[in-house]
């Protein structure tokens, strides 16, 4: 579902000048550096990745390596927003499978998959660290608690 | 009478945390200010005559680690504030950087002042978007104000902050993970020894702190150690967060020193169990953590007081489960969450984790074997000593304390 991408701004010299903000780093450039491509463009394409790796001197193969180790850098294409629902102890113990099987629902899509729109990303994540809200879900950077099957319905704005 | 505190988060709340005149009004910089007309040793000495322990979960000595570093003749030295805070259950850290961002950046300063270094990284976790954007603006305002930069107040010491954020990996709580995951790599823990201390960040020497042990700093600085220690026991000095999840009414940090007990928090500050129900157990540390009985919950939470009956504070989280729980339901969490988060680098850990998500999944599902408990405690014991990080050796804590808590597993000849 490559086509999903074009919903990002895919703009060339603006990636160009953050791997050169962060060239002299080096390596330690590395990971600023690949958050702020990705947060442009929503995920890493090879030839993002070989121009990180040229500039920043840094192998390829070492590159999609810190790629594949970390959840929240991506090396395929994702939806516009990604939706990160806690299934986690607390979160649990506080309703959150009913919270997951309403955004399947209402996405009718499953942890991993992408909405055909582009627009969504579900996934399943462990404790992020709102236990005190739970149960919750993140929608890009923005915190959703104490959520129920009929709030997940207003957030996705499906009633 | 319940042993609270409000010196951690004085200002939580309180204060708008984007403000620095706000936090300069009560009080802020007056402890690095004061700091800075002390000789560095003199600092290292007050964190050590405080007792000041780690709060990050491993409860090491903080005075011990500052004068290690203060000591190491190598340039340059760097500070680093662990803000990865990832335990399933914690999240007081993050109480701390949303509320009050400006006592860290002071705090980190205090640090670098002590031991000698002029470089500090904040590494902060992926998923805190908020406590990132006020960091941020919190290190930029200092800079901008003369907190941060060159020759502060027109002494000689320049400091200032780099955050780096987290990029979604458990392991790069670990000190060492977080080094490699700055550095621009696979967050994979080092070898110890050498320590952080001799050879951390970039090879150099480096004092690392987790963020609630950094916001104890400041006070410390300016009412002393001895101060300090008459707070709460002697042994666990000192203001403690706890955050409380599950099962409770008011789910919340609360702050007291390590003489309240657990009966205390559960029911007097986190309000009681909802619906009439009763507490079945009580995990406490997070997944790395020990389960605790209904039984025991006039333990008081401090480190030494839990070591006693077998148990760990660790982050200082607390989840409460009430008696409708299928306990089962939790442990497969816990072990999925291993499984998940295992760095694959040592194959105890990257085997044993799997192996035992693999089993409780099944014993979740109602399908035991004869032999499965045995191999648990096998796997978890082997993880427990043969991994390199903490992780691994704390990836079977709460399953093996459930085990021996609870009757979970039928009897072998019942099978």
């Amino acid at each position: 579902m490559t086509e999903t991408t074009e919903t990002f701004t895919y703009d060339y010299p603006a990636i160009e000048a953050i791997v050169t903000r962060h060239e002299a780093k080096g390596r330690a450039g590395l990971l600023p550096c690949l958050q702020e491509i990705q947060a442009f463009t929503g995920w890493l394409t090879p030839d993002i990745c070989q121009l990180v790796g040229r500039r920043l001197d840094v192998p390829l193969a070492d590159i999609y390596g810190v790629i594949d180790f970390y959840t929240l850098l991506y090396r395929e294409p994702v939806g516009k927003t990604i939706i990160r629902v806690c299934d986690d102890m607390a979160c649990y113990l506080n309703g959150s499978e009913e919270v997951l099987s309403s955004f399947k629902k209402w996405l009718g899509i499953g942890p991993g998959e992408t909405t055909p729109d582009g627009k969504y990303t579900l996934e399943v994540h462990p404790c992020l660290g709102y236990c005190d809200l739970a149960p919750m879900a993140m929608m890009g950077d923005d915190v959703h608690g104490h959520l129920t099957p009929d709030k997940v319905a207003d957030l996705l704005e499906v009633k | 009478m319940v042993p609270r505190t409000n010196i951690l988060g004085k200002r939580v709340g309180k204060i708008d945390p984007g403000s620095l005149p706000a936090y300069v009004a009560s009080g802020g910089f007056l402890a690095l200010r004061k700091a800075l007309t002390l000789q560095p040793e003199e600092i290292v000495h007050e964190i050590m005559a405080a007792h000041l322990i780690g709060r990050g979960g491993a409860a090491f000595s903080a005075g011990f680690k500052w004068a290690a570093v203060r000591r190491e003749t190598a340039r340059p030295k760097y500070v680093v504030c662990n803000a990865d805070e990832s335990e399933p259950g914690t999240f007081k850290d993050r109480y701390l950087l949303e509320g009050d961002p400006f006592r860290i950046v002071e705090a980190m300063a205090i640090s670098a002042y002590a031991v000698g270094a002029n470089r500090g990284f904040l590494y902060v976790r992926g998923e805190y978007p908020l406590a990132y954007k006020r960091l941020a603006h919190a290190v930029a305002e200092s800079r901008r104000a003369g907190y941060l930069g060159l020759n502060l107040w027109n002494t000689e010491f320049c400091f200032d902050i780099e955050i780096y954020r987290g990029a979604g990996a458990y392991v790069c709580g670990e000190e060492t993970a977080l080094f490699e995951s700055i550095e621009g790599r696979r967050g994979q823990p080092r070898l110890k020894p050498p320590f952080p201390t001799t050879n951390g960040l970039f090879g150099q020497p480096t004092l690392i702190n987790n963020v609630e042990t950094l916001a104890n700093v400041p006070d410390i600085v300016l009412n002393g150690g001895q101060w300090y220690r008459t707070l709460g026991p002697l042994t666990n000095p000192g203001p403690k967060l706890y955050a409380v999840s599950g099962h409770v009414r008011k789910p919340g940090v609360y702050e007291a020193t390590m003489d309240l007990t657990l009966q205390e928090l559960i029911y007097e500050l986190a309000g009681g169990i909802p619906g009439g129900r009763r507490v079945q157990a009580v995990l406490v540390g997070g997944a790395a953590g020990t389960f605790l009985r209904p039984d025991q919950l006039d333990v008081a939470l401090g480190f030494d007081t839990l070591r006693t009956i077998g148990a760990t504070l660790g982050s200082g989280a607390v989840m409460v489960l009430d008696d409708s729980v299928d306990l089962w339901n939790v442990l497969r969490r816990v072990t999925r969450f291993f499984q998940h988060e295992s760095c694959g680098k040592c194959f105890p850990c990257q085997l044993g984790t799997q192996r035992q998500a693999e089993i409780v999944t099944r014993l979740a599902a109602g399908n035991v074997h004869p032999g499965d408990g045995a191999a648990l405690t096998d796997i978890g014991l082997t993880m427990r000593d043969a991994s390199i990080c903490g992780l691994g050796q704390m990836a079977s804590s709460a399953l093996l304390s459930a085990f021996s808590q609870f009757s979970l597993l039928p009897r072998e000849d019942e099978l």
